[in-house]
């Protein structure tokens, strides 16, 4: 199944059957059935040795259908040309529902179908994991009931519980409270079973949560919760922007199940695998841990300082300085540099040993920052303030002004603490223990981060502004 | 030639992709010169060697996500503020901005593809870009040898580490005849079977970074070739330092019996031999049938009343009067636990009301003592003491059991050595712990004479003393390389503690005493604060807690019974 030739024609044609569908709905046009089993082709050639998995190939296929979105053909690539008038935003959101579709139609299926024929293949390679389904459905589950529970607090303020509970003709709250954490399980579950082999460290899975839940905001809401009631499925902008704090919640949701999946996941290998003694792994001595904590402090110190300057643009600090129950902008700067000594404190717990490469250190810092953007600014910060949060798109437009300054708080924070992180020395590396542990611990190359930094980072920036 | 290998081709695609960024920045020419900017610097910091199969994938998506903060750097923050204009970070800037967004995001994307592609097509042509140096085995200049593997040892090549985590040209060895640290102020409660015996002990191989652990017994040093012989091989190992942490082994007076026939309290061996050997008489004990000689049986015997004798008596006596709940047939009054004391107080090394308070609780506790006497002869179910003062001078008690606590000595080994000795056998050193008249030669611990630099004279041999001259060792070692001033020894010490029984201990702090129940909770989180490794510390909490539920373990380990031949027939 791994021969080339094979891989391209599956491509071909998923990627044609993806654009068959899109012709359906009016979406491409039919010369893009063809187009389709081009590109599908060309997915698939690029890709080969990165879809292994499943879990892998929908995060290939979603950031490989985003960026032909982006080019559009015919459509966008011109204009990025030529033109720098406000035309192509308005031509953008003219084209939603071809983002929705390319997404869910092309990108998705084709993933998905290459991961699960690669995956039939043993796996290969010394730290290869060995998947485990038990493990994926218990931890996974767990994780989506937690991460449900935090999506229900808004969608009980949004009075969207009846609005669940029609989908079996029911209008009643506690019937779409139920029916919402068994979905809530079950994309759980789904979470354990498609990213297993990819979750390590509890700050990577967030951001494969906070990816999976975008994903799942576009087949949800967007889609299925049209399809299970008999209706066609909404995907115009106006439809988006009614929905978009249905997408704060799946962000939210996505990045809570990535956090407690990859913290139960950790605590089942522990008891049931790691505790065998026959699995007992060489260790160099000393734990790295609180080390971790105090870099990441140092590191986040560093980005809060390069954030100040566009705080202090935009008037945010008598803001800031609420938080604290008071108004100077002196107070604010504090307040302002404690949290980023503390969000930088989590990231070295969260990303130690994530990150080979600057590069890497990057993509894992914007990730970072932008979860932060999400889960603080628009959500934490006004309940610290007293008032509920709002998921609203005015609420997201307001906020857009400091979404940047959370990427560069994320990448210095990130390249700061990888800095820190390496200064051990080269040679230490040559005690065959040391050695041994940093390679099993770290990221090995191969898993589909960057995909995922390309769709969570690039939708997470994109959505605020396009439904704003 | 790395600009020719990847230079070239990075800023030729950069050139090609920088048609993406001219929509965003409203000129053409400012579009190429960026791009073929980031696309020579993207070149040159692709790893060498390139990367396997499906890199391209990776490169072209990792560069695509880096088109983001691009487009937020230059084109949101530094376009307009050049222009004279705020940053455009607002929502409406944001939108504004959006073409340029889109095109940063498949600039980024083409410009890894094409470049990882253009970069393998240059390298398969001419050759792979040399790889980068992989870090090599540092020549190693200096050799620190040190010789025991106990606090004063073990401190010391930690903080050699430390002092040296910037020169790898300096290799550390250590030699030691047991495999971990012994937490020695914890070894009574592993005769007492209050912890179990390797949960005081600290593994030596997962306790240094660089320092090579060799199992061995050192049987010479020659301090003119500066190497150190070992009993189980021919090869020497050479030094350019050496440090002399052996330590001080029990001082057993010879002829008399006493060291044919008493049991050792140094190493966890000898607890655990403690241990079993009491669960074993008292199994004897229990199908003895005559009386005189049960009482034999259940009689224990220490010498020593200094802080090894008494903490050791004081859990004995708990674990064998609790252990008789599970013998019924043996009588609490049958049961005697003797410490032998040559002078008139035991503890010497604390202060008159805290020693006075310690005998009274262990007596009140069933605990005999025998002060102002020495046991003077050893032979088979027999121990023979002589006191200072009163009736008898000379007699004997009948026992199957005798405890050596009284005194330790040098390392023997420090005999064959020419050093300056004092009348013991401790190697003389100066301030900064240097042997006299031999550089490069250092020692400390238990088997050395420590001058303090304050008071003059010589520094108690405690676990607390040893750790404080490893650390000015470890600098002054450092000082003498570097050729810089060494420094003086000094250290007051903090205090004493001392564990007597259930519950009841004596502590002596900067001055302040402590006794009782409060004195033991100090004594066991001092303690248990000092135990090497976080999980050693979680060990023997973990025996301590059980301890609060549950009796102390009277599993026989070690068979002192020789077990009959068994026929097959």
């Amino acid at each position: 199944m791994r021969s080339r030739a094979s891989f391209l024609l599956i491509g071909a044609v998923v990627g044609a059957l993806g654009a068959a569908a899109l012709f359906v709905l009016h979406l491409v046009p039919v010369l893009g059935v063809l187009l389709g089993g081009i590109l599908g082709a060309c997915f698939a050639l690029l890709t080969r040795f990165r879809t292994t998995t499943p879990g892998a190939g929908l995060l290939w296929g979603l950031s490989f259908s985003f960026l032909l979105w982006l080019t559009g053909p015919a459509r966008l690539l011109p204009k990025v040309a030529a033109d720098t008038s406000m035309g192509m935003w308005d031509m953008a959101r003219a084209h939603f529902p071809e983002l929705v579709g390319y997404l869910l139609l092309f990108g998705a299926p084709l993933g998905l179908v290459l991961g699960a024929c690669s995956a039939r293949e043993p796996a290969a390679g010394p730290n290869a994991a060995r998947f485990s389904l038990p493990r994926a459905l218990v931890a996974g589950g767990l994780a989506g009931i937690v991460g449900g529970w935090a999506f229900g607090q808004w969608m009980e303020k949004a009075h969207f519980f009846p609005l669940i509970a029609g989908l079996v003709g029911s209008a009643s709250p506690n019937v779409g409270k139920s029916l919402h954490f068994l979905f809530a399980v079950i994309i759980g579950s789904t979470f354990g079973l498609l990213f297993q082999r990819d979750v390590r460290g509890c700050g990577s899975s967030a951001g494969w949560g906070l990816a999976y839940g975008i994903f799942w905001w576009f087949l949800g809401p967007l889609t299925l919760k049209s399809l299970l009631s008999a209706q066609r499925p909404d995907w115009s902008l106006a439809h988006g922007q009614e929905l978009f704090g249905s997408l704060m919640g799946h962000i939210v949701y996505g990045l809570i199940v990535g956090v407690i999946y990859a913290a139960l996941d950790r605590l089942w290998v522990v008891f049931f695998i790691d505790s065998d003694p026959i699995n007992r792994q060489p260790e160099g001595p000393g734990s790295r841990t609180l080390l971790s904590l105090g870099r990441g402090a140092v590191a986040g110190l560093a980005g809060g300082l390069v954030f100040w300057p566009q705080i202090v643009a935009v008037d945010g600090l008598p803001w800031i300085a609420r938080l604290a129950g008071g108004t100077s902008p002196t107070l604010g700067l504090l307040v302002h540099l404690a949290i980023s000594i503390a969000i930088g404190a989590g990231y070295g717990m969260l990303f130690e040993r994530e990150s080979p490469d600057w590069g890497a250190a990057i993509g894992w810092g914007m990730l970072y920052g932008i979860s932060w953007w999400f889960v603080g600014t628009l959500t934490l910060f006004p309940i610290w303030l007293g008032a509920s949060f709002t998921w609203t798109t005015a609420a997201a437009a307001g906020a857009l002004s400091s979404l940047l300054g959370h990427l560069l708080y994320g990448a210095v924070t990130a390249c700061v603490f990888l800095l820190l992180e390496r200064r051990h020395q080269d040679w230490m590396r040559l005690d065959p223990r040391f050695a041994a542990r940093e390679a099993r611990l770290h990221r090995p190359v191969g898993t589909p981060a960057p995909a995922l930094w390309f769709f969570a980072i690039g939708l997470a920036v994109m959505l605020p502004i396009l439904l704003s | 030639m790395l600009f020719a290998w990847r230079g070239l081709p990075g800023l030729v695609c950069g050139l090609v992709c920088g048609t993406l960024l001219g929509g965003g920045f409203g000129n053409v020419s400012l579009g190429f010169a960026v791009g073929g900017l980031l696309g020579l610097a993207y070149a040159l910091v692709l790893p060498r060697p390139l990367g396997g199969k499906g890199a391209a994938a990776d490169r072209a998506m990792t560069a695509a996500a880096f088109g983001l903060p691009m487009w937020g750097a230059i084109n949101v923050i530094l376009l307009p503020l050049l222009a004279g204009q705020m940053p455009q970070w607002t929502a409406e800037g944001m939108r504004a901005l959006f073409p340029a967004l889109v095109g940063w995001l498949l600039f980024g994307f083409a410009l890894g593809l094409l470049a990882t592609g253009a970069v393998r097509l240059i390298e398969r042509f001419l050759g792979a870009t040399p790889a980068e140096p992989k870090p090599k085995v540092p020549d190693f200049k200096t050799r620190v040898v040190i010789l025991g593997g106990g606090f004063a040892g073990v401190t010391a090549a930690i903080n050699l580490e430390k002092e040296f985590r910037h020169d790898p040209t300096v290799a550390f060895t250590i030699v030691s005849e047991t495999n971990a640290l012994l937490f020695t102020p914890m070894l009574a409660e592993v005769a007492a079977s209050s912890l179990e015996p390797t949960h005081i002990s600290a593994p030596l191989r997962s306790s240094f970074r660089r320092t090579a652990v060799v199992r061995g017994q050192v049987t010479g040093v020659n301090l003119e070739k500066r190497s150190v012989e070992l009993s189980d091989r021919e090869e020497t190992l050479p030094y350019d330092h050496l440090v002399l942490a052996l330590g001080a082994v029990s001082s057993l007076p010879p002829g008399d019996g006493i060291a044919e026939h008493a049991l050792e309290f140094k190493t966890l061996a000898d607890a655990m031999r403690i241990r079993n050997h009491v669960i074993d008489v008292f199994d004897r004990a229990d199908a003895e049938r005559d009386e005189a000689k049960r009482r034999a049986l259940l009689t224990f015997v220490i010498a020593g009343g200094g802080f090894s004798g008494a903490e050791l008596v004081g859990g004995l006596n708990d674990f064998a009067r609790g252990m008789l709940a599970d013998y019924p047939n043996l009588i609490a009054n049958e049961l005697r636990i003797i410490l032998v004391h040559s002078r008139e107080r035991i503890l010497p090394e604390l202060s008159v009301s805290l020693a006075d308070y310690a005998l009274e609780r262990m007596r009140a506790r069933g605990v005999t003592f025998e002060l102002n006497a020495r046991v003077s002869a050893a032979r088979p179910g027999v121990v023979a003491l002589k006191r200072k003062e009163g009736e008898p001078t000379e007699f004997e008690i009948e026992t199957e059991t005798l405890v050596w606590t009284a005194g330790a000595a040098p390392n023997p080994l420090l005999k064959e050595l020419p050093v300056e000795r004092d009348k013991r056998g401790a190697v003389l050193v100066d301030g900064t712990l240097a042997v006299k008249g031999h550089a490069g030669v250092w020692a400390l611990g238990d088997c050395a004479v420590v001058p303090d630099s304050k008071t003059g004279g010589p520094c108690p041999s405690t676990a607390q003393f040893a750790i404080r001259e490893a650390r000015t060792l470890a600098r002054n070692l450092r000082a003498s390389i570097l050729s810089e001033p060494l420094e003086a020894f000094h250290f007051d010490a903090l205090g004493t503690l001392c564990v007597v029984g259930h519950h009841t201990a004596c502590a002596e702090i900067k001055g302040y005493k402590f006794s009782g129940f409060f004195a033991w909770i100090l004594w066991r989180g001092i303690y248990l604060s000092k135990l090497p490794g976080l999980e050693r510390k979680v060990r023997v909490l973990g025996d301590w807690t059980i301890e609060l539920f549950f009796p102390r373990d009277i599993v026989q380990t070690i068979d002192f019974q020789p077990s009959p031949k068994k026929s097959a027939a």
